[in-house]
């Protein structure tokens, strides 16, 4: 049980490093987007309130919500390891 | 400096490639002769021995070890030990030592018979005979004779990806250096105006 709660330990933390880099990076590539963006489409309005918006619309989005597979691919990939390893 | 640099470079490279070679599965296709069990007390070579079986006490100096013993296709000897990885490393996630010591010894094929039963065996680790180490068997499944061959799919898939990341992290790198020395470039040019 020990070991387990080593494994359990460690990835978390790994994977967690992953999670926070990987999500700063989209989020500021996204952000970078939006700068772009808003000088292209002709400059409306507040600029902070359009950046504001389509960050907005980004925290909501599906490609977000991809980010959390940093943490299900492993898990997954450990489960059907154990089971081929073991019990096929 | 040169010379340094190689060096490091090549013990570097050496490093990585042992390790590798170590640790992703490999396929031997043997016949087996025996299976056995011995005491061992790790010491110099405690490295190479896994820890003990899942859920046993881990604080134990000495245990008993399953061995599998084989004859391999140009008739020389290999044995391997037959150890719970665990939850540990390698990640093998091995918990069915006894198991696959039961189909091994079910499967055991001597010279004198008939016809021989061959089985494939994943394995990792290194056998040598100077540090007392065997590799560690994780599965065994029979084959047809002698000539299977074994497409090491997993390990073509893990190196092309390791091959990617290595790759993916010397162009970040190599954009990094490139970028800060024309920046070192600019601000010299600068001055000199």
């Amino acid at each position: 049980m020990v070991a387990l709660g080593r494994l359990l330990i460690f990835g978390l933390i790994v994977l967690s490093l992953i999670y926070l880099g990987l999500s700063w990076h989209f989020r500021a590539q996204r952000r970078k987007r939006m700068e772009r963006d808003w000088e292209e489409t002709g400059r409306p309005g507040n600029r902070e309130a359009y950046i504001a918006e389509g960050m907005a619309q980004y925290e909501h989005s599906l490609r977000r919500k991809l980010l959390w597979l940093v943490y299900i691919l492993p898990v997954s990939a450990i489960t059907l390891l154990i089971w081929l390893t073991n019990f096929n | 400096m040169v010379y340094v640099k190689w060096v490091v470079r090549v013990v570097f490279w050496t490093l990585v490639l042992a390790f590798l070679h170590y640790t992703l599965p490999q396929h031997d296709i043997v016949r087996i002769t025996d299976t056995y069990e011995k005491r061992i007390n790790p010491g110099e070579n405690a490295l190479f021995w896994s820890n003990a079986n899942t859920g046993e006490n881990v604080a134990a100096t000495e245990r008993d070890v399953f061995f599998i013993q084989t004859f391999r296709t140009n008739d020389r000897p290999m044995i391997y030990r037959n150890e719970d990885t665990g939850w540990g490393w390698p990640p093998y996630f091995k918990f069915d030592t006894s198991n696959l010591q039961a189909e091994a010894s079910d499967l055991i094929s001597k010279k004198s018979a008939e016809t021989a039963q061959w089985v494939a065996v994943r394995h990792y680790g290194w056998r040598n005979e100077f540090l007392s180490i065997y590799p560690n068997a994780v599965a065994i499944w029979p084959v047809a004779g002698p000539d299977a061959r074994i497409i090491p799919w997993f390990n073509i898939v893990v190196l092309i990806l390791l091959a990617a990341l290595f790759w993916a992290i010397r162009v970040r790198w190599k954009r990094f250096w490139e970028g800060r020395r024309e920046g070192q470039d600019s601000e010299w040019r600068e001055g000199q105006r």
